[in-house]
């Protein structure tokens, strides 16, 4: 168990059906019937790179704010280095950070540094540390020229370098990402990826798990492979492992194959 | 990682979202003018109104050696206390979902309730300085009487207010949780308050029924309490009827909100629509 950042057993999620007049009135407090996720159990080590992949509505962002205490499972148990996030919530948002693909996720009058200083502020880091490890991070992520200027006036792919800051600010022992690079255009991706590689997957040692449509950052990326469908995990192992298990040449044709056998399972 | 004390980090968070709030402020320099001649404008036009309003019942009613314009012009200062209590932790909230700061502000090691304190602290501090540019419009051009009050008396009513105030707001914001919008919990308490509170007259000119429901408004005993420290002189002995009001209201109201606002957040957390708006 010491050697895992993450451990999944069993974990289901349903929500209520949406409700519209009369009905939304008691929506809050509805059955909760719709499955999000099926029994969902994951294994990662420390210092491992997990991808989560599946069609839109497969439950990775789900599973993904599972793990960053933002949602709480219906059944089952979900830990980040072996503290549950529904019963340590707090412990678990030390040990994380957390960075979405969108890219209104600061307050964009603020300067990059006020938003670095208030968040880190916000982790219990003293003006002191934040101060330091901002120094630290400029480098690699190449926010000099950035820092003093309102974020609004950054561009999509600066903004996303700094919310990678931003989630790294407090050293998290893993880091989750929910389609860091949706809203980069192809060259900004790719730059995007090489980064991730160099800085977090290679240097810190982070356990990163990530959400992500595109294939290619995936293969790029990942170690492991989670396929979503429909909620249920159809396979987790490597690339390799994936391919050699449904006997297809590229990622896509595999994830093609898993996908279609499940429906006809589920039929 | 800092290793101060739990409350020393919490002071140190509200401070740094103060900080954040004036900032964005201050980048918009403008809206200070703007709200320095709104003022001007309300403190103008509360004292033509007084001049026109002269009936016999009312000057009866007010507290002796008050005038309609000073009894009115702390009304109007003071009630706008209640609104932004009751609007700033659901505003905060809602704004923190649509610039989508929400999820990366509860995934810190910070408590919702902590976040939308000190998100609540700047919009008290500019009431603040709103209620004085009122009342120094006010004094300046038409008379309204500063000497002699009770400060001190005025802000421990003012402190006792925010706490009774606020417990409202987070009742509020407990709504917005689980409703998303049409925030009825603030347009009754706000309704029903600027009827029977004694924001533009005296609740002795309401009937019987209505002075009795009155009493079950906390502004009621803030006005009443503000008044006396400001108009009247009051001394701390005689505010205490209104300081004791607005305690026992914060001592009800603030753990019944907290309980019914940690369930609406946890149950957003089940059903997913933390959020949404």
């Amino acid at each position: 168990m010491e050697n895992f950042a993450l451990n999944l057993e069993n974990v289901e999620k349903y929500f209520p059906a949406g409700a519209s007049g009369w009905r939304a009135f008691v929506y809050p407090v509805s059955q909760l019937t719709v499955p999000a996720l099926r029994g969902i159990s994951i294994d990662v080590k420390k210092g491992e790179t997990l991808a989560v992949v599946g069609a839109n509505g497969a439950g990775k962002s789900t599973l993904l704010r599972i793990l960053t205490t933002l949602l709480i499972p219906t059944r089952g148990h979900a830990q980040v280095c072996g503290f549950d996030v529904s019963k340590d919530p707090a412990k678990v948002r030390l040990q994380i950070g957390y960075h979405t693909g969108g890219d209104a996720c600061f307050y964009s009058r603020l300067s990059a540094r006020e938003n670095l200083m208030l968040f880190a502020g916000l982790n219990n880091l003293s003006a002191r540390d934040a101060s330091q490890r901002i120094a630290e991070l400029t480098e690699p992520f190449h926010l000099g020229d950035l820092l003093e200027r309102q974020v609004r006036t950054l561009s999509t792919g600066n903004i996303h370098r700094l919310g990678l800051a931003r989630a790294m600010m407090h050293r998290p022992s893993v880091l989750i990402l929910d389609e860091p690079t949706r809203s980069l255009d192809p060259l900004a991706a790719a730059d995007f990826r090489r980064f991730l590689l160099r800085e977090i997957v290679g240097a810190h040692g982070t356990t990163l798990i990530f959400a992500s449509h595109t294939l290619a950052e995936v293969e790029q990326l990942a170690r492991r492979i989670a396929v979503l469908d429909g909620g249920q995990l159809l396979a987790c192992d490597t690339l390799d492992g994936i391919k050699t298990n449904t006997g297809a040449e590229t990622l896509e044709k595999s994830l093609e194959i898993l996908t279609r056998h499940a429906t006809r399972e589920i039929k | 990682m800092n290793d101060s004390p739990k409350f020393v980090l919490t002071i140190r968070k509200l401070a740094l979202m103060f900080r954040r709030d004036f900032t964005v402020a201050r980048s918009y320099r403008f809206a200070f003018l703007i709200e320095m001649f709104q003022a001007l404008f309300g403190s103008a036009s509360f004292y033509f109104l007084s001049r026109f309003v002269q009936s016999p019942t009312l000057q009866k009613s007010l507290p002796p050696g008050t005038t309609y314009f000073s009894f009115a012009l702390v009304g109007i200062a003071f009630f706008d206390y209640l609104s932004v209590a009751l609007s700033t932790f659901d505003s905060s909230l809602q704004e923190a979902r649509q610039n989508g700061t929400l999820e990366n502000l509860l995934v810190t090691q910070t408590s919702l309730p902590v976040i939308l304190a000190g998100s609540s602290i700047y919009p008290f501090a500019w009431m603040s300085l709103h209620t004085a540019i009122y009342l120094g419009w006010g004094a300046i051009l038409f008379g309204f009487p500063l000497q002699g009050a009770n400060w001190l008396g005025a802000l421990i009513v003012l402190a006792a207010s925010v706490l009774a105030f606020s417990g409202l707001g987070i009742l509020s914001a407990g709504y917005l949780l689980i409703f998303k919008r049409g925030n009825p919990v603030n347009w009754v308490i706000l309704g029903l308050s600027s009827v029977v509170g004694g924001m533009m007259y005296p609740i002795s000119v309401l009937p019987k029924w209505l002075q009795y429901v009155a009493r079950l408004t906390p502004v009621t005993y803030s006005l009443e309490g503000m008044r006396a420290a400001i108009l009247n002189h009051a001394t701390l002995r005689e505010l205490l009827p209104s300081i004791a009001g607005l305690l026992l209201f914060a001592a009800i109201l603030l753990p019944v909100s907290f309980g019914i606002f940690s369930w609406a957040l946890r149950r957003a957390k089940i059903t997913g629509t933390l959020t949404h708006f």
